[in-house]
């Protein structure tokens, strides 16, 4: 001990250094992290989290109770994850070897930056750009179509919306990871691979794939940590928000926003809270133990 | 991957192979995608210089019947607005990307240092926020109820100005590619340790600097969500919250029927129209479309240097 309280001591500059993100950590993210403790409180805003009294389990009860929008908003949840990350990674990879291939170069590198730039536009901005396609009156679908399809109040249609919003979004962007990957492969294995005989699509078999194998499995898995977090944006910003669409677009990130919104339902909305980040918090160690089996040198810790 | 490090612009080496037909089919489809990605934003760009009038009547076009400036010189009806808009966002974005690289890589510097035993506890401090957090509500209530600070622009800065994973990323990146040699010569002649961080540390992290600073002034300048959550007046506004706030007017307007007709032409001046919106959003995303591309090769470095850890 008295050894460890030296060593800090001679390097009080480290100490120093270290210091404005610890504090910046500790307010931002560890007090609220015991504010998570309202979730067992019956919230008044006049007492403060830590005055407020104790409620034991009255606010899962709610959660339990109120089966429809709680069980909803997690099925979105989940059902969102699981689609943007099959459709997300298959594109991924598809775009990656797909630009990886074209010899045109300087070409493929100018559309690259044009698919790269969707992820730099905020979602504020972008519902308005999705709504000038969508929209009844005026959006280009209805007109270019002849119909006129109520997408704002057709819950029906919007996962494949969000979906197609998500990729417009994130794949070009996505596919820059593998492409990383895949400009490491030894050109020498396509060369000899020709010369055995085999085709384009067998070389993209048999050498281009086994390559990204590592890098999908790894992002796979690190990503299952973050099933019970969503791109807010996308769920609150491109729906508008509509009540009408909820049953297929809430999901808790933006049950909650709204919530706070409308300061109301506190109760439900903690446990809601404390149901996520322990939820998340279990996947991240379940994920973080799967990859540290596989791949350690990719594991987070 | 490891040690084969390949940078995505540049590519593969030629390849040597035939231009044949396959290569014009691949082409096809990857212009179809890039049109995909592009048009969209084309779209933004012909809506604000369309007539008002050819919107309503017809729809959004790629192919307008009319053309006009209306919509860009009604964004500039927000005048003042705009400009102090333009000024919260250009200010958060700088000052919270300069403070979140200087603090964060003082702070990767000194968990990399291996002689300093209190770097083990700092990176589970640093790691813990990654696997658990309190969530929405709770920061909000902390921080508007306790820290008071409802309003103020340090709402802005401070919630994205440290990320574990650029920690990480930065960390990486001087564990991998400077020598520590480097460091040890300084301190052998006699340079204090901040000395050795400032003046042989910082210049040489510059590529992953440039990297995660492009991505965290991207999310200070996208960010609507912190802005909606917690400012209220209108000298602190940053440009999303005026495209949320555009949005906001639309709905009120098409869900309240009853606003009499006096109330709406007391609005006239803020009823956002298509045309003067597009221009609104075109002006918001302009700034990021125009430096992204300078960036471009940082980033896609980042990228890679943040997926290889050490």
């Amino acid at each position: 001990m008295k050894a460890f309280l030296q060593n800090t001591w001679k390097h009080r500059a480290h100490v120093v250094m270290a210091l404005p993100v610890f504090l910046v950590l500790f307010f931002i993210m560890y007090v609220p992290m015991a504010g998570l403790t309202m979730a067992f409180k019956d919230y008044d805003f006049t007492k403060g989290i830590w005055g407020s009294p104790w409620c034991e389990l009255d606010n899962f009860k709610f959660l339990v109770a109120s089966k429809s929008i709680f069980l909803n908003m997690t099925k979105n949840t989940i059902m969102y994850y699981v689609i943007f990350t099959a459709v997300g990674t298959f594109l991924n990879i598809v775009l990656a070897i797909a630009i990886d291939q074209f010899v045109f170069k300087r070409l493929a590198k100018a559309m690259q930056t044009i698919m790269i730039i969707p992820v730099f536009i905020s979602y504020a901005a972008v519902q308005f750009i999705v709504y000038a396609f969508i929209s009844t009156d005026t959006g280009i679908l209805n007109n270019t179509f002849g119909i006129s399809t109520r997408f704002y109040s057709t819950a029906s249609l919007w996962p494949l919306i969000l979906t197609i919003v998500k990729i417009w979004n994130s794949v070009g962007y996505g596919s820059v990871l593998y492409m990383s990957v895949l400009a490491g492969i030894d050109t020498e294995l396509y060369e000899a691979a020709q010369i055995d005989g085999a085709n384009k699509w067998k070389q993209i078999w048999h050498i281009t794939l086994p390559a990204l194998i590592p890098m999908i499995t790894v992002m796979l898995l690190l990503s299952v940590g973050n099933i019970m977090r969503s791109d807010t944006g996308l769920f609150y910003q491109v729906t508008r928000n509509s009540g009408q669409l909820y049953s297929t677009t809430q999901v808790i990130d933006s049950y909650v926003l709204n919530a706070i919104f409308k300061s109301s339902n506190f109760g439900f909305t903690a446990a809601t809270s404390f149901f996520q980040s322990v939820v998340g918090l279990l996947l991240m160690l379940l994920s973080n133990g799967l990859v540290r089996k596989i791949a350690p040198e990719n594991a987070l810790f | 991957m490891g040690k084969k490090k390949g940078n995505a612009a540049d590519l593969l080496p030629s390849k040597k192979e035939k231009k044949g037909f396959g290569q014009y089919v691949l082409g096809f489809f990857l212009l179809l995608y890039t049109l995909f990605c592009g048009l969209p934003i084309l779209l933004v760009f012909i809506a604000a210089f369309t007539d008002e009038k050819a919107i309503s009547q017809n729809g959004f076009s790629f192919f307008p019947e009319k053309w006009s400036m209306a919509g860009i010189n009604s964004v500039l009806r927000y005048g003042r607005q705009l400009l102090t808009s333009y000024g919260v966002t250009i200010f958060v974005t700088v000052v919270g990307t300069l403070i979140g690289l200087l603090i964060m890589s003082m702070f990767a510097y000194a968990i990399s240092r291996p002689e300093f035993k209190l770097a083990k506890f700092l990176s589970v401090f640093l790691l813990i926020p990654m696997l658990f957090n309190g969530g929405q509500l709770s920061g909000y209530i902390i921080f508007t109820s306790y820290y008071h600070l409802k309003d103020s622009l340090l709402l802005l800065i401070l919630p994205l100005c440290v990320s574990t994973m650029n920690v990480i990323i930065l960390r990486t990146y001087i564990v991998n590619s400077i020598p520590s040699e480097l460091m040890e010569a300084a301190k052998i002649d006699g340079a204090g340790e901040y000395r050795t961080f400032f003046q042989i540390t910082l210049p040489l992290m510059k590529p992953s600097l440039a990297a995660v600073g492009f991505m965290m002034a991207t999310a200070y300048w996208n960010d609507w969500q912190n802005a909606m959550l917690y400012i209220t007046s209108d000298n602190k506004k940053p440009l999303q919250l005026l495209l949320v706030n555009i949005q906001k007017s639309i709905e009120f307007l098409l869900n309240n029927s009853n606003v009499p007709a006096s109330a709406r032409a007391a609005m006239g001046g803020t009823i956002p129209q298509y045309s003067s919106t597009m221009a609104t959003v075109l002006v918001v995303i302009g700034p990021i479309m125009i430096v992204y591309p300078f960036f471009q090769k940082y980033f896609v470095k980042g990228l890679t240097v943040g997926s290889v850890k050490g």
